[in-house]
């Protein structure tokens, strides 16, 4: 197998819950937490504004086999549609990838990670914080 | 009556390949500021890669693949980065590159990016490519407009693509069909234009074309930089007013306009 590279960052410029990063804030997160949890920060790739558009993070998933992961700069960033999601970390998994979300220090490394963050994106759909 | 009538020729002519080709070449405006911030970026990889300062920067630089690994290109574009963004005579010379176009084409109250972007293409490097996109896919204002500035001779893979106005819509129509950036690429392919740029000039492009660069197959390592300008009272999008551009030309009848308050005290 060749050498990979390191793990690819992905930022985005559409709001997350409501609330907006500025992406140069979004990278110093993602290259902060790579610098702590000791990995290869890659340049972030940036996700398209259009509302449902994941043509950049599917770049990614295609470079996975170069890569040892992603990083998300948050798990909120991942598809609305659960089966889309599922498939997602199937391709992570499968490539021998991990992948990590910087704000909410969330690493999904082994099949046995996925529903504790099923947990936060479906309690996050359906709760609201007061 | 047509706003063309108030304009000079040759700014209409300007215009109008603007509007047709979706972007202008032309000779910088002040060629000794590019000779400068080229001899100041070989100065600056020459102090990274703790080598003697070159005498011919053009060679250096256009060479520099054969001193630099891929693991330690980011390394490097990131010194020279930090280090032409770190001296005060650096945006403002960049804008005097291509003032009279930008004039033409955007305005003459503007605001621009805080930081000049800066890329370096190896010959055979697919580390650091970017997709074929649209700036304002990404949160830019479709009221920008890129000034893109090469450090060497680029041509070919050693440029960037950009795909042509008359094709650009009917191709974001059928975007939302397609699975990823790189079958977008694939997409347009027959129709993208790779842009010849000799050092010395200068590129104005109109960033809501979708364009991109592929890995640099020439013999040369690309430099090149970019920036994006706008008229500063425009919309903005996701790269916000202060933190991603800041003003540098604000003429004093804005200054009046903004200050101005209509007298108060009424009670009828």
């Amino acid at each position: 197998m060749a050498e990979r590279a390191g793990h690819r960052g992905y930022i985005g410029a559409r709001p997350l819950n409501g609330s907006r990063s500025p992406q140069h804030v979004q990278n110093i997160v993602i290259r902060d937490y790579a610098r702590r949890k000791n990995l290869q920060y890659l340049l972030s790739a940036a996700e398209h504004i259009m509302p449902g558009s994941y043509m950049v993070l599917e770049d990614i998933l295609d470079e996975l086999p170069r890569l040892n992961g992603l990083i998300l700069y948050s798990i909120f960033m991942l598809p609305a549609d659960e089966a889309r999601r599922r498939e997602i970390y199937d391709r992570v998994l499968r490539e021998g990838c991990d992948l990590h979300a910087a704000v909410e220090e969330i690493t999904l490394s082994s099949r046995e990670g996925i529903q504790a963050v099923e947990d936060i994106l479906l309690v996050n759909k359906y709760a609201t914080i007061l | 009556m047509m706003d063309t009538d108030f304009l000079q020729p040759d700014e209409q002519a300007l215009a109008q390949r603007f509007i047709d080709d979706g972007f202008v070449t032309t000779r910088a405006d002040d060629r000794n500021g590019l000779d400068r911030i080229q001899r100041r970026a070989a100065e600056l990889a020459a102090d990274y890669l703790k080598l003697p300062p070159s005498n011919d920067p053009y060679a250096m630089l256009d060479s520099i693949h054969a001193r630099v690994s891929v693991d330690d290109l980011n390394g490097l574009r990131l010194h020279v980065f930090n280090g032409l963004n770190a001296e005060p005579w650096f945006r403002p010379t960049y804008f005097r590159l291509a003032r009279s176009t930008i004039e033409t084409i955007v305005g003459n109250e503007l605001c621009m990016q805080r930081r000049v972007n800066l890329s370096i293409q190896l010959p055979g490097d697919s580390s650091s490519l970017l997709a074929t996109h649209s700036d304002v896919w990404s949160g830019d204002s479709p009221f920008e407009v890129v000034v893109w500035v090469p450090l060497v001779d680029v041509q070919r893979t050693k440029s960037m693509y950009l795909l042509p106005p008359s094709l650009n819509g009917e191709m974001q129509d059928r975007m939302a069909s397609l699975r990823s950036a790189e079958e977008l690429y694939k997409t347009i392919k027959p129709h993208a234009t790779f842009i010849e740029i000799p050092y010395g000039h200068v590129m104005l492009f109109n960033q809501t074309l979708m364009h991109g660069n592929r890995v640099n197959e020439e013999p040369g390592t690309r430099w090149s930089m970019n920036c994006r300008f706008k008229s500063i009272m425009s919309p903005y999008a996701d790269k916000r007013f202060g933190e991603f551009f800041e003003p540098i030309l604000l003429r004093p009848a804005t200054r009046v306009g903004m200050q101005y308050k209509l007298p108060g005290g009424f009670h009828g």
